[in-house]
Order: structure tokens, then sequence, then C-alpha cells
């Protein structure tokens, strides 16, 4: 089953495209069923496709190198929650959030696979209340801003933000570790 | 004059008699309006105000202190207690006699001492009988048994084998307790400080020949601490002649290795105000010179104990200086600094290295170069205005400011910046490894700032007394 030109248009990165045009996106996407602790997507994996949740609720989370007490070790650090709200998750999310849950009508998730041919992925999805989601491919959606290039500056001008926005967090945080590093050399 | 003129232009310029004189007249002119200046005047009554409320503050209630002198005595003094209740329990030993064999002892006082009495008229009363019992009750417990009263009645004899019996375990446990007093002081080298005594204090660990000139400079600014703690291993005789005569310090001596965590505690470094570890000379012969790895770990040591401790450390090789500044030292000493600089000076302007060293070896009582708080109320003033208020008040000439720099933080400086994971993340693994998010405050002085720059309460003075 097809998702409804309006769920598509509830994605952020739709949002700017016409309700027909999104009618022809959703006709290349189909709807699917996953349950709580499946993984969408895999830190590190490479990926052409593009993920969009309709319902549900999912956690983002990158591998980390931490010091403990038995020394270095990787482990799995959650970053974000994010949630739709229309409709909201049919059901509560089987463990609590440790961190900060964004909510949204919809989302989608992987935008750069939009963009980029063999994207990396950059962190691990993961979902934790049964999930109702479909899968943009970039060869799908290609051909779809071939036929109708002003799809791709609406779409294209979203992803380009959210890479911005991206670049912004990641100079920061070299900031960040730049100062612990030096000050941590002088402690 | 513009200030920005040049030096050797100032000297090459030409002031007639009249100009000068102009320029002597609108400065008293100016000092006149200064000292004529309401805030000034008006300080100087707040200042007044505040030294006599100081005062008042400080002086305790006398009979509060002396009930706290006498529990403190009680608490920290073995033998008192142990004294204390052995003279309790023979009171109510006497007390129980008294009234029991009251006739006895009554009859006992009448036979010895014929007639007259202390407290009764022509008959013992009850304090004479009392005393009289004292008396037996004391030469018994003692032991001396004189036996000029001695009971007569099976009453009376049994009430002595009890006080007998009770005097074999009080004198054996006053025994024991002078005994294990003894022992204790010998065992902890007689160095049990009163606590009471030490916060805010000076912990000077360490010793050589520099010591004696930084207790006498100390001793004679009667503002700094008076209470001081030498630890080091060196000779107790020759310690204990160096610190005497000195009026003002109260000086202690812990004769024990300072690198010791457990020697730092004893001296209440986790209530110290200032910790200043030097080179030490201790048990050293004449060509040898100080271990300074000692004086790295006695730092480090010093800031797990109490972060906030202002630790000075003096080093002769600047080798180590990098090893203080990661073990957190507060302020490092480093010898010969300053000679390159003097050397040059006595070239290039000479006059000024002796200016230097009068300045700084002046040790007569409150002269010289020193740092005094500024009063509150002078907060927002600018410095021209401070510079007035201890010129006319005191007589100082105020040289600059030291000023109290909060120390760098590395959670306020990552603010909202990047991604809350990796803010997280930092935090939690500096935290998990020991490093305090934030450095210690740190003191930098600003000398003879232009005359609209402000001070605030992190300004302390530096006047020339």
């Amino acid at each position: 089953m097809n998702p409804t030109a309006e769920q598509i248009q509830k994605i952020n990165h739709f949002s700017k495209v016409n309700i027909d045009l999104c009618a022809i996106i959703a006709s290349v996407v189909e709807i699917q069923e996953c349950e709580p602790k499946e993984q969408l997507l895999t830190e590190g994996d490479t990926g052409d496709t593009m993920v969009l949740v309709f319902q549900g609720q999912v956690e983002v989370s990158k591998n980390m190198m931490v010091k403990t007490a038995s020394g270095f070790t990787t482990s799995r650090k959650p970053i974000i929650r994010l949630e739709t709200t229309d409709p909201p998750p049919a059901k509560d999310p089987e463990t609590e959030a440790t961190v900060f849950v964004v909510e949204a009508p919809a989302f989608g998730i992987g935008e750069f696979s939009l963009v980029l041919d063999n994207a990396i992925r950059t962190a691990h999805v993961n979902a934790t209340t049964p999930l109702k989601y479909g899968i943009l491919s970039l060869e799908d959606f290609t051909t779809i801003v071939m036929d109708h290039p002003e799809i791709g500056g609406a779409v294209y001008f979203e992803v380009a933000k959210s890479a911005v926005n991206n670049l912004a967090t990641a100079s920061g945080d070299i900031s960040n570790l730049t100062q612990a590093f030096f000050f941590a050399l002088t402690r | 004059m513009n200030k920005d003129t040049p030096l050797d232009q100032i000297q090459d310029s030409d002031v007639s008699p009249t100009e000068l004189d102009s320029v002597i007249d609108t400065n008293k002119e100016l000092y006149d309006q200064l000292n004529a200046m309401p805030e000034i005047e008006a300080l100087e009554a707040i200042s007044v105000d505040d030294e006599k409320d100081e005062k008042e503050k400080d002086a305790p209630n006398p009979i509060f202190e002396l009930v706290n002198r006498v529990q403190t005595f009680y608490a920290e003094n073995e033998l008192a207690r142990y004294a204390s209740w052995a003279f309790l329990l023979i009171l109510i030993s006497t007390s129980a006699l008294t009234i029991i064999e009251y006739d006895m002892f009554n009859g006992s006082v009448k036979d010895h001492t014929e007639g007259s009495f202390t407290f009764g008229d022509t008959e013992p009363n009850w304090l004479d009988t009392f005393f009289h019992t004292f008396w037996w009750s004391i030469v018994t417990f003692t032991t001396v048994g004189y036996g000029d009263v001695s009971p007569i009645t099976h009453l009376g004899k049994f009430l002595t084998i009890i006080i007998m019996l009770l005097n074999f375990g009080v004198v054996t446990l006053l025994g024991g307790a002078v005994a294990s007093v003894l022992v204790a002081q010998r065992l902890t080298g007689d160095d049990t400080l009163d606590e009471n005594k030490f916060d805010g204090h000076l912990v000077i660990a360490g010793w050589n020949k520099t010591v004696p000139s930084v207790l006498n400079l100390i001793e004679s600014n009667k503002d700094s601490t008076s209470v001081i703690i030498l630890v080091n291993e060196m000779d107790k005789e020759v310690i204990q002649r160096a610190i005497t005569g000195y009026e003002r310090l109260d000086i202690t001596h812990i004769p024990e290795n300072f690198t010791h965590e457990s020697v730092l505690r004893k001296a209440f470094l986790d209530k110290a105000g200032t910790f200043m570890i030097l080179p030490d000379s201790s048990g050293l012969l004449p060509h040898e010179d100080p271990d300074e790895d000692k004086t790295v770990l006695t730092c480090l040591t010093a800031k797990s104990i109490s972060e906030a401790c202002n630790v000075i450390a003096h080093v002769l090789d600047v080798e180590n200086v990098s090893h203080l500044q990661r073990a957190n030292a507060n302020e490092i000493v480093i010898p010969d600094e300053h000679v390159p600089h003097l050397l040059a000076k006595h070239v290039t302007d000479p006059g000024v290295p002796q200016f230097f060293d009068d300045l700084i070896l002046k040790e007569e009582e409150d002269k010289g170069l020193q740092e005094v708080k500024i009063p509150r109320t002078l907060n927002g003033q600018t410095h021209n205005k401070i510079s007035a208020f201890y010129k006319f008040k005191y007589g100082w000439l105020l040289v600059g400011y030291a000023i109290r720099k909060a120390g760098f933080s590395l959670d306020e400086q990552m603010g909202e910046s990047g991604s809350p994971l990796i803010r997280n993340m930092i935090k939690e693994q500096l935290d998990g490894a020991g490093i305090n998010l934030t450095s210690d405050e740190h003191v930098v002085v600003e000398i003879n700032p232009p005359d609209d720059y402000k001070i605030d309460g992190k300004h302390s003075a530096l006047v020339l007394r």
C-alpha cells in the first residue's frame, strides 16, 4: 500500500512540494511496518534510500569509545528520539527515553541519500514503538526529479539546510573537543 | 602635560617656574576638590564604622568563651575526664558516708578539733562533719591511712570496705589514664594540635635558609595571618631557635615528612588559606640539592586534599615548572627569574634596581609595597578616586591592583554550542578522569591603570606605605 500525498507532505523535506507532486512521490513509496527494537539503519553502512516515518517513534544512536573502570570500550550512546504526532505512535515506547524527544507530524531519516550515491549512514536508527514507514530510493527520486524538476529545488533546499545545520553542530563539537583536549592536557 | 609624551621629551621639555607653580596650584586645587568629595568624606565615616563593627563582631562573650574553653579542654583531655569523674565519685561517696555515719564522724570531729570549729560556733555543724569525712575519704583513697579516724560500727566498716574497693578502681583508672596520656603523647610526637586555632592559616612545607626571611616579612605585615605551621624534618632544636622571637606569629612545627597526606591533614591543610612548598634542605649536606620531585608530589597531594587551597610552590629547576602547572599550583616562584631584568636595568635605568630592592626587601613594620583590601562601598568607582581615597585617608600611594580572576570553566566555555551528546560525553569523561571542569582562581595585576579605570569586588589595592 502506498502512502497518501498528504502523508508525504507532512514530512519536513517535502513540505514545500505541491500536493500533486507529493502524490507522484507517494506512488513510488510502499508503506511497511516493523516492531520495536528493529534496526532501520546501521551506522557505517552505505545506502541510497531515505526512510520516511509516518507513525511511531525511533531512537537515533551512535557508537562512542568511552573510558570505563575496565578500560576503553565502545558503547552505543542515544542521541535523540524522533516521534510522529499525526498520527501519534500506536503504543508507548518500550524503553524510557534518556534523551530529548523531537516531535513532528512525520519525518524522514537519511535525507543525504537523496543527494549522494551510497551515502554512509552516520548513526544507528532503531524503532522504539511499532512503526509505519516507507522507503524512497535515490533512483526513484532522481527519476521523479528528472521528470519534475520543480520538486528538486524544494527538496534539495531542505536537504542543504539540514546539511548546513549539521555542519554548524560539527563545528561546535570540534571546538568543544579541542578545548576539552587542551584543558585536559594542562591539568 | 600629555600622558603619552615620551619620557625623554619630558626631561627635555622647557618648564618655566611660572608653569611649574601653575601645575602645582592646579593639582593642589584638584587634590582639594577630590578631598572634599562627599563620597570620600562619607567613606571615611563608613570605614570607621566598619572597623568598629568588625571589632565588636570579633569580641566574643567572655563567659561563653570560658565555657567553650572548659568544654574543649574536657573533650580533648583524657586525663581531665578521668580526674573529673574520680573527684565526683569521691564527693558522692563522702556525701553518702556523711549522711549514713553522721554521728560517728561528728563525734570524731569533736574529739580531734577540741572545741575550735571552722564552720560551726561551739558545736561542729554539718559542714565541719562533711569536711572531716572528705578528709578521711582522701586519706583512705590515697592509701595514706593516718588512722586518726576509723570506723567503729559494722555499718561504718562495711561502707569503708566499699570505699576502699571503689578506691582500688578509681586509683587504678586514674593511674592508667596518666600513663596512657603520657604514652600517647610520646607516640604522636607531642604534636596534637588544637583544631580550633587553625583556619585560613599558612602551612610552610620544607625548610631552607629563606624561611626565616619569609617569616620576618609575614611578622611585619599585621594584616596577614599570624598562625603558621612548619612541616619539615629539620632538627627540632634548629627550628625552635629559628622561630623564637616572633611577637605576632604563632608558629607550630610538625617534624614529619610533608609528602605524606596524613601529615598534611595533621597540619589542617583542608582549612589552610595558603600552602607554601619550598625546596627542602632538611637532612641534606651543604653540597646536596633538594629533591624537587617532592615539591611536585606535595602539590598534587595538597590539591587532592583541598582544591581551594592557594598553593605557592618555589622551585630551583625551571624544568619543574610545567610539572607544577599540571599539578595545579596556583603560583610558581622561580629564583633568578628577575636577575636579567635587574642587571639590564642597572645599565638602562640606574636607580630602578635599587628602588626594587628597597621596595621588596623592606622589612619594617607595615612599610613597603602591600596588598590591601578596598572598601566594598568603593566598588564601581574609578581609579583616580580610589587613588585619592588612599592618598588622603592614609597617605599611601596606590600603584596598581591585584585582581582575582575567576578560573576558566570548560562548561561555561562550551555553552550550548555543538551537540548535547558530545558536550555530555566530554563532561562525563573528564569527570571520570578526576579532572575538574573549572580551573582555580588566579591573581593578575594591573599597574597604574588609566584614571577612568573602574574597579569591582575582585580588585584589591597595591599600595606603597
